[in-house]
């Protein structure tokens, strides 16, 4: 990790908050565990935020803290979520997904007009890696067959989604909480995405 | 939930049920659950094990319970034995015997007149502790209220207000304490307003710190008010 950190003195001092807040955010979820970085100091242990992502999150949190409650806030930021249904014309006229990607969509799931948050990222996932040409057709096909069969998991962990290509063949990876991935040489990644943005990245156009 | 077309399930006796989802369920005997179990109202007045899951709304445990999955509920008070495995996500808890979970708690409203311990982080809104405790992490509330009658440990407390006093010893309280120190023992506490007393601490950090009698603090980081009472070990103070 070559992160630049902050001290939680200097955070609360930087950003303007009290212990009160920061600690109300941690319970609310709306600062991820992961962040909060334990080191021992010479008064003893001391807590350090890798100081870009906080200052970012607490910005976001602020300007948005206005018109929308904690738990809304706790919603847009945590991976779990909430019941909406959204249906293919809404997710096209929200820049969600563009129409080709969606009748593609559709006709390898028969599940229907409506979207749940899981079919969301779906369609959004392959929309972002088709339209950026960095997979095939076939491609598209398997990462929806990953997704799918791991929709539980996904909704709890931070997962990154994977593909690589050895030799013309590719195959496609769930990765969990993985901290690094080695490959034997000749295998390339063609493309890694963390699933945790892209839904942080739906929501913000839900919104 | 659709409560309409549940059963109940009880067990009086020595019994073991599969789980499912119930209106009702009560263990009277030596009741065992194999998986899990979703009801509106859980009781346990005799022996019982769960496990699996449970979801409940409200939910009582008056003898000796096992629970070897997470626990939800709206409401839940423990009056007997309650051993939770994994967590306890529950918004209102009251314990007054004794409960110990093995992983995380988060509540709403934590109210203790008994024993809680906790192997990891405890979250609550409000936390009221009067007797003991242990928590094995971080204990983060918005208001931390600790009145000591035995010993309280906990690895950090972080919240707004955190206020920890000493319950007014009784005669028998006087001639045990030789015994059983009663004292909160924490690495670091961090808050907002903190009054301590009969506290034990590495590292306060605070914008209005009271440190009372009988306390033994290693750092205190402060930046608004700062007072300390001459029954009181503060090794350095220092003010940001």
């Amino acid at each position: 990790m070559s992160e630049e950190l902050i001290s939680k003195k200097e955070l609360l001092e930087l950003a303007g908050i009290s212990y009160g807040q920061l600690y109300r955010w941690k319970r609310k979820d709306l600062i991820p565990e992961e962040w909060f970085v334990r080191k021992s100091t010479f008064t003893g242990q001391e807590t350090f935020f890798p100081k870009e992502k906080i200052l970012e999150r607490i910005n976001k949190i602020q300007t948005m803290k206005e018109n929308l409650s904690l738990d809304e806030l706790a919603d847009m930021f945590s991976p779990s979520l909430s019941d909406l249904q959204l249906d293919r014309d809404e997710l096209i006229k929200r820049n969600i997904v563009s129409n080709a990607v969606m009748n593609l969509y559709l006709e390898n799931d028969q599940s229907g007009p409506k979207f749940n948050f899981s079919r969301m990222l779906e369609v959004y996932v392959l929309e972002k890696l088709l339209q950026s040409g960095e997979i095939n057709l076939d491609e598209g096909k398997m990462l929806l067959q990953v997704l799918k069969d791991n929709a539980a998991l996904i909704k709890q962990k931070s997962c990154e989604l994977m593909i690589t290509r050895k030799l013309g063949v590719s195959s496609c990876l769930l990765l969990i909480n993985a901290e690094e991935v080695h490959f034997e040489r000749g295998t390339k990644v063609v493309v890694q995405v963390s699933l945790m943005t892209c839904m942080e990245e739906i929501k913000s156009k839900l919104v | 939930m659709e409560l309409k077309n549940r059963g109940d399930l009880a067990i009086n006796g020595l019994g073991s049920s599969n789980g499912g989802q119930f209106n009702l369920v009560t263990l009277n005997g030596r009741g065992t659950i194999n998986n899990d179990v979703e009801c509106h109202e859980f009781e346990c007045n005799g022996l019982g094990t769960v496990n699996g899951n449970v979801t409940a709304d409200t939910a009582r445990v008056n003898g000796n319970a096992k629970f070897k999955g997470t626990f939800e509920s709206e409401k839940l008070t423990v009056e007997g034995t309650a051993k939770f495995e994994k967590n306890l996500n529950v918004k209102n808890l009251r314990v007054s015997g004794k409960a110990s979970v093995g992983g995380s708690v988060k509540c709403e409203e934590i109210k203790l007149r008994g024993m809680l311990s906790v192997g990891e982080d405890c979250e609550a809104e409000l936390f009221k502790g009067e007797y003991r405790f242990t928590i094995g992490g971080l204990l983060n509330a918005d208001q931390v209220e600790i009145k000591i009658y035995g010993e309280c440990k906990a690895k950090e407390i972080g919240g707004q207000t955190i206020t920890v006093r000493q319950h007014k010893g009784s005669f028998i309280s006087a001639l045990l304490k030789p015994i059983f120190k009663a004292q909160l023992e924490t690495e670091l506490i961090e808050g907002d307003k903190i009054d301590l007393e009969n506290t034990i601490a590495k590292v306060v950090r605070g914008n209005q710190v009271r440190i009372g009698p009988n306390c033994q603090i290693g750092v205190v980081e402060y930046t608004d008010e700062f007072s300390q009472d001459k029954n009181a070990i503060v090794n350095d103070i220092r003010k940001a």
